[in-house]
């Protein structure tokens, strides 16, 4: 077993062609991920794109089948134990023990991982308007949730580990989960936060992974992804636009009362905007594409799918 | 015209309480195609067993009055039934009288878990309230889980019956000990609905019929050995009113009908509970506890022993208290042994100390019981995992060793001090109505020696879960072994192998031998050694996701 080392420029978590099958499932087929210190890193995908499968690699709970992963300089199967005091982790469904309190769940997990922060976590409590008193099984999934949450956050860790932790928390409580990733952030700590939230994803991450069907399809910074992609311009002109369908990089051109929609791609935007020069606009809106529009055009054609997996 | 509709007003009332029960009932067929039929076909195989098994040992009827004595005794009382025909035994007799004892406590536990399965299991997971929010009466649920169990208890009784009456015993008391099947299987529907509404859990719903299940054979029991045919303790005993049918001897019906009221009862007061709680909610409301964690709760271990600790205090009340009955019962059971034929006290290791036979037939008892509690420790362990609170453990900084470990040594402490809690128990009971101080010392290290076999027990366990987990059940094979080895071993014709393969019979049969210390020291070894492949086996597999 090696010592993991604290390399300060070393990526915080390192995944490089992961591969995992459950018999005949393929969850994870060739997953590379690079994670990089004190960055927030969005984690985007279906159900059963192999999210959670990934995370729990990296927590050592799971064996991978083929690929290298490193988290904090270590690998998450042997150093587990070592790795595990440096990070903190909250699954997307949280279980407790039915007759420990949410308090005693909370410091037990702290002290497991070797220590334990109590003004941090009245604080954390007070802030997500939790009473740790209540037995685990009298509390709700979104209060649950916030157990666990309390306990990662009061940690004082270099890596959060949070597999889409806020299914079940109302939008004041969400308010206050990103509020607590800032400071995380602002504290230096690594976040790797996987979401079917796109707003939460768009507010707080610095970098984006999106995975489908246990590869990643796209990375990088939000800025990044929507250069590669379209955006949605809006068009009111004094002149004809028949020719503007007929231009490179132009996409899906409808016209609705006089107005003109259509998606231009990243890369003929200047283009786009000599030929509107001599159309006499009117009015114009352009917008950059959201993540719904990402996701729909990465999952556009596997949308059946994606239904089928959440009615399950 | 008020009190009409009124009226109507109830009686649309009372038939909405149960609409749904049709479908519902069908949909928990179905859930049950495999395990319903397993049951009903279970019990009467386990019947069927018994007939094949005691035609051949017993083949003509003096091999039936040799053993007489021997079951005529408290042994027999003890384990088995009042004695009804066991003055002149004919195989029937054997068969409803005492072997038939384990068929209507099966039928008693296939009705306690089956309605706790369809009812507060389901209440637990959240299912109720998904089919409660459908045109589903209040009562609909109970109802049908009522209804399901009814019907495989009168399966069982027509199954039982029809086994009896087919190999050729007397049609009135082959018919009369198929009743009494389905009637203590009713009993016990009746019981489980009433402890389904008072906790949210189904295990301590189980468990809480289960208890009133081993009540009634401790009951029965302790009135068989006291008095013939019984006493005010065996009617006491839901159990003992199937067993006072007396089939084949007085066949009498009466009993049954205290069963099917006591049902009617108990399901009755389930109906009253069930309206004073809400869904999902027992009658015992929910309290607030602590805000912070008792500082000794830092470590893997004092996790494994925090959740354990309510079921091992639970046993050793249990153990404390069984154990100190049956002890008290030796002084009488020695008396009754008075003048017992040669041939039985042959069985029980001779003339010259009957009282150490007894003693070490009860500290098999309680070895074997201990094993019990090992195994359903184990597999709450398992449950720790596949409910996915190990996960938030195992990613703090704990490893997969420490988790299992702290487990399965918590599981291992905690049997031995059953074990001793039932020796002490038990020998203090036996010496004070024997008045032989020396008992208190045999019985202690009788019932300890035996844990070393509870050890490798729960590394089977631990190696079983380590690998497959979900092959863990396997383990109670070992412990359905040792049973039949250690109690009908002499009176079945077991090959030698079988009990070469039981933990139990490796330690000696102390006090009528002394403990063998070869056997200890290697049990011990083998125990640990399966545990740590168990271990080593858990540290290579993935940790199970939920669902």
């Amino acid at each position: 077993m090696t010592a993991p080392v604290r390399d300060l420029d070393a990526p915080v978590v390192e995944v490089r062609d992961l591969r995992k099958s459950y018999g005949d499932v393929v969850a994870l087929d060739g997953l590379d991920l690079e994670i990089g210190r004190g960055e927030v890193h969005g984690f985007l995908g279906p159900n059963g794109a192999g999210k959670s499968t990934t995370i729990r690699i990296l927590l050592g709970l799971l064996r991978h089948d083929g690929g290298t992963a490193r988290v904090l300089g270590g690998d998450p199967w042997t150093d587990a134990v070592a790795l595990h005091r440096r990070l903190a982790y909250v699954p997307g469904d949280v279980e407790l023990w039915p007759n420990l309190t949410g308090g005693e769940a909370m410091d037990l997990l702290a002290r497991l991982r070797g220590g334990t922060d109590a003004a941090r976590r009245d604080e954390l409590c007070e802030r997500f308007d939790l009473d740790p008193r209540k037995k685990g099984r009298t509390y709700s999934k979104g209060n649950r949730q916030k157990v666990a949450l309390v306990a990662a956050l009061a940690s004082d860790v270099e890596l959060l580990l949070l597999d889409e932790p806020t299914a079940g928390l109302d939008p004041l409580m969400e308010a206050v989960f990103q509020e607590c990733i800032r400071e995380a952030r602002a504290a230096g700590r690594t976040v790797l936060l996987s979401s079917h939230v796109l707003a939460q994803v768009e507010a707080l991450a610095d970098r984006i992974s999106i995975i489908r069907d246990g590869r990643i399809v796209e990375s990088g910074s939000l800025q990044e992804l929507r250069h590669l992609t379209r955006t949605t311009v809006t068009v009111l002109t004094g002149r004809p636009t028949d020719g503007l369908a007929a231009l490179p990089g132009i996409h899906d051109v409808r016209t609705e009362g006089g107005q003109v929609t259509f998606e231009v791609d990243g890369a003929h935007v200047a283009g786009l905007m000599r030929e509107l020069a001599g159309l006499e606009v009117q009015a114009i809106t352009a917008h950059p594409p959201t993540l719904e529009q990402l996701l729909l055009r990465h999952y556009g054609d596997g949308l059946p799918a994606a239904a089928e997996a959440s009615v399950r | 015209m008020s009190s009409t509709t009124a009226s109507r007003g109830a009686r649309r009332s009372g038939t909405a309480a149960i609409s749904g029960t049709g479908v519902l009932l069908r949909f928990m067929v179905r859930r049950d195609r495999v395990r319903l039929p397993a049951w009903v076909l279970g019990l009467t195989a386990l019947m069927g067993y018994f007939v094949t098994a005691l035609e051949q040992i017993y083949a003509t009827p003096e091999d039936i009055r040799a053993v007489a004595p021997l079951l005529q005794g408290p042994m027999g009382a003890l384990f088995g039934g009042p004695g009804y025909g066991m003055e002149d035994p004919r195989l029937e007799h054997l068969l409803a009288g005492l072997y038939g004892t384990y068929v209507l406590v099966g039928a008693g536990l296939m009705s306690l878990l089956t309605v706790v399965r369809h009812t507060r299991a389901e209440e637990h997971s959240g299912r109720a309230e998904l089919v409660r929010a459908g045109v589903v009466g209040r009562h609909a649920q109970l109802t049908a889980a009522l209804l399901l169990t009814a019907a495989m208890n009168v399966a069982v009784a027509l199954l039982v019956g029809l086994l009896m009456t087919g190999q050729g015993f007397p049609g009135p008391g082959s018919w009369l000990f198929a009743a009494a099947v389905g009637a203590v299987g009713l009993t016990f529907a009746g019981v489980a609905a009433t402890t389904v509404q008072l906790s949210e859990y189904p295990r301590a719903a189980a468990g809480a019929a289960g208890a009133v299940l081993g009540g009634s054979f401790a009951l029965r029991a302790l009135g068989d050995m006291t008095s013939e045919h019984g006493n005010v303790l065996s009617w006491l005993s839901p159990i003992g009113w199937g067993q006072q049918t007396a089939p084949y001897v007085l066949d009498r019906w009466w009993p049954l009908a205290i069963s099917v009221v006591a049902a009617v009862l108990t399901a009755a007061l389930g109906y009253a509970l069930s309206v004073r709680r809400d869904v999902g909610a027992g009658l015992v409301p929910p309290r607030l506890g602590s805000a912070r964690a008792a500082s000794w709760l830092r470590s893997p271990l004092a996790l494994a022993w925090r959740l354990q600790r309510t079921q091992v205090v639970g046993w050793s009340l249990a153990l404390a208290v069984a154990g100190g009955a049956y002890g008290a019962f030796t002084g009488p059971a020695l008396e009754a042994f008075e003048g017992a034929p040669e041939e039985l006290l042959v069985v029980l290791g001779g003339t010259e100390d009957i009282g150490a036979g007894f003693l070490a037939v009860l500290a098999l008892t309680f070895g074997l019981t201990v094993a019990v509690y090992a195994v359903l420790a184990a597999q709450t362990v398992r449950t720790e995992e596949t409910s996915g609170r190990s996960e938030p453990v195992l990613a703090a900084s704990v490893s997969r060793p420490a988790w299992l470990g702290s487990h399965l040594g918590v599981v291992a402490g905690a049997a031995l001090w059953l074990l001793v809690v039932a020796g002490l128990a038990t020998g203090v009971g036996a010496a004070v109505s024997v008045g032989e101080p020396r008992m208190l010392g045999e019985m202690l290290l009788a019932t300890v020696a035996y844990a070393p076999a509870v050890w490798v027990v729960l590394a089977l366990a631990a190696l079983l879960y380590g690998g497959v987990p979900r092959w863990l059940p396997l383990v109670w094979a070992v412990v359905v072994l040792a049973l039949v080895v250690g109690f009908f071993g002499p009176m079945l014709d077991m090959p030698d192998v079988a009990g070469w393969l039981s933990p139990f019979e490796h330690v000696g049969d102390h006090p009528l031998e002394p403990v063998s210390a070869a056997g200890v020291a290697t049990l011990t070894a083998v125990a640990a050694a399966v545990a740590v492949a168990g271990v080593a086996a858990y540290r290579r597999r993935d940790v199970l996701g939920t669902g």
